[in-house]
């Protein structure tokens, strides 16, 4: 009885297996069918992309335009990348817009940091006000404070320098939110061991809160970063000099004076300005997705 | 830990005002005196050297001004139609994804690339995207479409940038439904699926209704940004001409124009508060409007 009773447990069993595999096995080509899908879609998004790379390496492309486009290359061949390179221009740029956006990144995480820090562990008169403060900056749109900024910095003569562009990046309400937020969730008990231990609050921050802020300072470095390689109109107002200019600033002017005349040099300037944040995008793309995706949560 | 100071001596919380004085001389510096003197400004007649007073008249000036309208209506409508396609399409696009077994991270980190790409660099190449040989035409003309003429004619222009920003911030879309659509309860999904209800019904009640706060912060980042508008149309445009028939030219390209083309602070600042006043009220009306849209969904 025994044997019968796990023999037809058995075989119904099977038969539900059956019937689950193949319900399995037709969820498996949906979704295979989907992916497939999406691939296409997604190839068809980075057409542009895959377009400029061929361009770029197209011998000939400033010679005979190369459209309607094709999807192979002719005449292989580095020229078009020798030609935008040569003079060193384009070095400079990546030089200035490397410089600016890490001197971004640093001041900026130093100011929202200590400022983060300060309003969720401190105790002191007129935070929420301050607190209330920072936040209502996010509300000012940089065009209306553009020309008394450049007439400021006019007066002290940094104009066709960086500090523009750097100096304001201290100010950023949303950071200092995100900063009070990471430190809101820390415990305190780590300041009191450290002001037991006779820590001031300046080796407190240093020694024990800022050294824990990892994730938190990737995610601010990330997000500087991307906003300053990126930033066009502030450096066009006030980096007029050839041997200032940032990246966008580079491609701007080649492209208006070259673009529908050169079609290979000018598609091989923005390769060189896209490829890098590409392969940075390649390895990091986790992170880049996730601090943006928190920049949109909480924002 | 969000004690109010209240009764803290000042002795005691000065070393907080030492960590806050970074963030605090920065909005001084670079928030609140630029705000205060672009509003003196917009009552002045100024060119950075010399200035003299001139009341309303730059306001007079600004909203008499029919390039000024002009770029008032190009602004909206770019925005307006860029936000009604990307968040629909940005949508449809996290919910499958998010519904995707394989190739899912593969598949997300494909369509956000745009997002990252430099706006400057994007736009050159999209400048022959828009050839009238270029990609888009190659596209249209498998569907039997086209050739259209993008970048030559006023309205083609005015949609060439709508596409084109379309793609540049479906990525983001994207990602923040991707964010939302993570946080719906599963129990809800289940609840359903023991009622009966399929896949395209519960995307229908339970996705949709919980999407709510999502499509309003979308469409107020949309609008702010949108009415920012400047890098994209300076290429497409040929630089502040707004070209073709100025169909290109935004407010953010009057107020670098009169600003820095023309040297007329008092009139750019004028224009630039009025921007301000705007860019305010559609961050208010757009709350509004969304939380008694969500409210119905």
């Amino acid at each position: 009885m025994g044997e019968r009773i796990r023999s037809t447990g058995h075989g119904s069993a099977s038969s539900c297996e059956r019937r689950q595999s193949l319900r399995e096995r037709r969820k498996r080509h949906m979704h295979l069918a989907i992916l497939a899908v999406m691939v296409v879609l997604g190839i068809l998004f980075v057409l542009p992309f895959i377009w400029m790379v061929i361009v770029t390496f197209e011998g000939q492309a400033n010679i005979i335009p190369p459209v309607p486009p094709k999807y192979y290359i002719e005449n292989p061949s580095l020229f078009n990348l020798k030609i935008v390179t040569e003079n060193g221009q384009l070095l400079t740029s990546y030089i200035n817009s490397f410089f600016v956006a890490v001197c971004s990144v640093a001041l900026n995480l130093f100011s929202v940091l200590m400022g983060g820090y300060a309003l969720s562990k401190g105790r002191f008169r007129g935070k929420g006000v301050i607190l209330m403060v920072i936040l209502s900056t996010m509300m000012i749109p940089f065009e209306t404070r553009m020309i008394p900024m450049f007439t400021m910095f006019n007066a002290v003569g940094a104009i066709n320098t960086f500090w523009p562009i750097i100096l304001p990046t201290v100010v950023d309400g949303f950071g200092v939110l995100m900063a009070q937020q990471y430190y809101d969730e820390l415990p305190g008990e780590l300041r009191e061991s450290a002001a037991i231990d006779g820590a001031g609050e300046a080796r407190t921050f240093f020694g024990i809160y800022l050294p824990i802020a990892g994730p938190l300072v990737s995610t601010l470095a990330i997000l500087t970063f991307l906003t300053s390689w990126n930033n066009f109109l502030w450096p066009l107002v006030v980096l007029t000099r050839q041997e200032l200019r940032t990246i966008p600033l580079f491609i701007s002017s080649f492209s208006m004076e070259n673009s529908m005349r050169y079609m290979g040099t000018t598609m091989a300037v923005a390769f060189m300005a896209i490829i890098p944040v590409m392969i940075v995008y390649l390895f990091l793309q986790k992170y880049i997705i996730q601090s943006v995706a928190t920049s949109g949560i909480k924002g | 830990m969000t004690t109010k100071g209240r009764g803290v001596s000042w002795s005691r919380s000065y070393k907080w005002y030492l960590f806050l004085a970074p963030v605090l001389l920065g909005i001084l510096l670079f928030m609140v005196y630029p705000v205060v003197e672009s509003f003196r400004l917009s009552f002045m007649k100024s060119n950075g050297f010399t200035e003299s007073w001139r009341g309303l008249r730059n306001y007079e000036i600004v909203l008499t001004n029919s390039l000024f309208w002009k770029s008032v209506w190009n602004t909206f409508y770019i925005t307006f139609f860029n936000i009604l396609l990307v968040i629909p399409i940005a949508f449809i696009l996290a919910s499958v994804i998010n519904s995707m077994r394989y190739g899912k991270n593969l598949v997300k980190g494909t369509f956000f690339v745009s997002y990252i790409t430099p706006t400057i660099a994007a736009t050159t190449v999209f400048l022959f995207v828009f050839h009238p040989q270029g990609i888009a035409n190659q596209l249209i003309g498998l569907l039997g479409l086209g050739p259209v003429s993008w970048l030559t004619r006023p309205v083609t222009a005015q949609w060439s940038v709508i596409l084109y920003a379309v793609w540049k911030n479906l990525g983001f879309n994207m990602i923040i439904f991707i964010a939302n659509l993570q946080t719906v309860p599963s129990e809800l999904y289940e609840a359903a699926a023991i009622d009966g209800s399929n896949s395209v019904q519960s995307w229908r009640y339970i996705t949709i209704p919980q999407m709510g706060s999502a499509i309003v912060l979308l469409t107020i980042m949309g609008w702010i940004g949108g009415l920012q508008r400047f890098s994209d149309v300076y290429i497409f445009g040929n630089g502040t001409a707004g070209s073709p028939e100025r169909a290109l030219y935004t407010m953010v390209t009057f107020i670098y124009d009169r600003g820095f083309g023309s040297f007329e602070f008092g009139v750019a600042a004028a224009a630039a508060y009025i921007l301000f006043v705007i860019i305010i009220l559609f961050t208010l009306i757009s709350r509004k409007v969304g939380r008694a849209g969500a409210a119905r969904l």
